[in-house]
């Protein structure tokens, strides 16, 4: 029984009490309030389960808004007092009977075997592709003898491709003499995203797959992964000289990436500067190999993962010189955070979110249209009102004014003529 | 970690209770809370189900229930705003007309 089962316990008997408490209180106003607790409660879970983002639509939306035009409409039509008599309907003992039956099925199905031993199936393999061999010049990259991808020169990279499980013969083929320089057979299983790298000087450069750490960084901060594609066999490491007169101030970040390797994960704040730090040869704070100056590459932002590539690049007049190269990778956002919702909401969601939106729109003005009051409206009376000025005739006008008929027999006055339009009498 | 089944467990016993309210109470307002009681209770069992599968999909689907929710209550209260001016009633037994 650990702590979080205990929370898990009090927080669903207050729940379940809460719900009961609802349906057993005679004021709904009580009812309400004891709904708004069910509302907290689920929302407390919500985040037990790592959905905070949720946890807080709950509450501002159902606690919040929901509640509040319950209580609204409770006061305005004075419903607590409302119902008369028994506040339950006969059919009470079949209610009961149906619920015990769904609960019973329920818990028949949940009895049957556990729901923890199902697993989401991992997405396709995904692999890229970087081309690190200093001296294989222009070279076709083919996966099981199809060419995907044509010219690649020193320092290229191919992005993320998917491929159905299985085993493929990943070579390396010359672009011009269409000779292959090297091969090597890889397993890419389910699930798995890495980079195949080829590396190494000479004729025979090698070929290795390094998994990529893609989970969620620490908050505000990126991942750095040091890969040693030297075609030398030395070991690197990543330091940060500091200030550059101070001798004494030189942190070592990542030690010791012997070649063909790739180093442990390192977290970096966001925004950090990396002007000062530089990749040397271990050990030997002389032998600078490159350093990251360039601010337009080397630039830490949050929820990414870097693998810098540490290479040896062959110039034009022969020489050589280290070059690194950095493959940046959106690392997964965190399980359930607001990032996490709103990159599905308005990628593969986009249509039913409109649809919702104008769902809310059309309710809001339903919700007008059946609230408003039908008073006769004033276009109406004012229509009233004019039939009547063309339809009274002037004697009637005189008649109210002077006390008594005058078109009426035996008065002798003469007929008057009935108006024939608007405003020509009165 | 909580196992899935307590949640849905959970979620089935909220369920029930939303639904034996609205099949039993007689307030047409106390029917409409039990309808989101039982919309609360289908939202945890999504969210714990979302959990099990590693899959945010399922946190989609309880943003969309509680966006309609919020639609339904706003439509649903209307009506009972408009059936009480003319029935001066919200009690459910009394809106039969349409039974015949």
């Amino acid at each position: 029984m650990t702590t979080e089962f205990w929370l898990f316990l009090i927080v669903g008997s207050i729940a379940v009490v809460s719900a009961i408490m609802m349906l057993l209180s005679e004021n709904a106003v009580h009812s309400a309030l004891f709904l708004i607790l069910v509302m907290a409660c689920i929302a407390f879970l919500f985040l037990m389960l790592n959905a905070p983002f949720l946890a807080m639509v709950q509450i501002v939306v159902y606690a919040g808004a929901i509640m509040v035009l319950f209580l609204f409409v409770i006061m305005l039509l004075g419903g607590e007092k409302l119902g008369g008599g028994t506040p339950f309907r006969w059919m009470t003992p079949g209610a009961m009977i149906l619920s015990l039956l769904f609960l019973a099925a329920v818990g028949l199905a949940l009895g049957s075997g556990p729901i923890s031993e199902f697993a989401a199936a991992p997405g396709s393999p995904q692999v890229r592709v970087a081309h690190f061999a200093t001296d294989a010049g222009v070279v076709d990259l083919s996966v099981s003898g199809v060419v995907v991808e044509e010219d690649l020169s020193y320092g290229d990279t191919i992005g993320y491709l998917s491929f159905p499980e299985g085993t493929y013969e990943i070579a390396l083929v010359d672009a011009e003499t269409e000779t292959p320089l090297v091969a090597q057979s890889v397993t890419l299983e389910d699930g798995f995203v890495g980079t195949i790298i080829a590396y190494g000087g000479g004729e025979q450069p090698a070929i290795v797959t390094v998994p990529d750490n893609l989970s969620a960084t620490a908050e505000r901060s990126g991942r750095i992964t040091l890969f040693n594609a030297l075609s030398t066999e030395i070991p690197v490491s990543l330091v940060d000289f500091g200030n550059e007169f101070d001798e004494t101030d030189t942190q070592v970040l990542v030690a010791d990436v012997a070649q063909g390797q790739a180093s442990d994960a390192y977290d970096v704040a966001e925004g950090t500067d990396l002007r000062t730090w530089a990749v040397i040869e271990s050990g030997n704070e002389s032998n600078v190999l490159a350093r990251l100056s360039n601010e337009e590459v080397f630039d830490i932002e949050r929820e990414e993962s870097t693998l810098m590539l540490v290479g040896t690049q062959r110039l034009f007049d022969g020489s050589t010189r280290a070059l690194v190269v950095p493959l940046v990778a959106a690392a997964l956002p965190t399980f359930g955070s607001p990032v996490d919702v709103g990159q599905l909401l308005f990628s593969r969601y986009m249509l039913p979110m409109q649809a919702v939106a104008v769902l809310l729109l059309v309710a809001m003005v339903g919700a007008i249209v059946l609230t408003h009051k039908r008073s006769p409206s004033a276009a109406l009376a004012r229509a009233q009102l004019g039939r009547r000025r063309v339809s009274r005739p002037l004697t009637s006008v005189i008649a109210a004014q002077v006390g008594h008929d005058i078109s009426g027999p035996g008065t002798g006055a003469a007929e008057l003529p009935e108006p024939v339009e608007d405003g020509a009498g009165d | 970690m909580v196992q899935t089944e307590a949640y849905v467990m959970l979620s089935v016993v909220l369920f029930i209770l939303g639904a034996m309210g609205v099949l039993l109470r007689r307030n047409a307002i106390l029917v409409f809370m039990s309808v989101e009681l039982m919309l609360n209770a289908a939202n945890l069992a999504l969210v714990a189900f979302a959990r099990q599968w590693g899959n945010t999909d399922g946190h989609l689907f309880v943003f969309f229930v509680i966006t309609v929710a919020a639609a339904e209550v706003a439509v649903g209260l209307a009506l009972i705003v408009a059936i009480f001016r003319t029935k001066q009633s919200i009690n459910i037994d009394d809106l039969n007309q349409l039974g015949g």
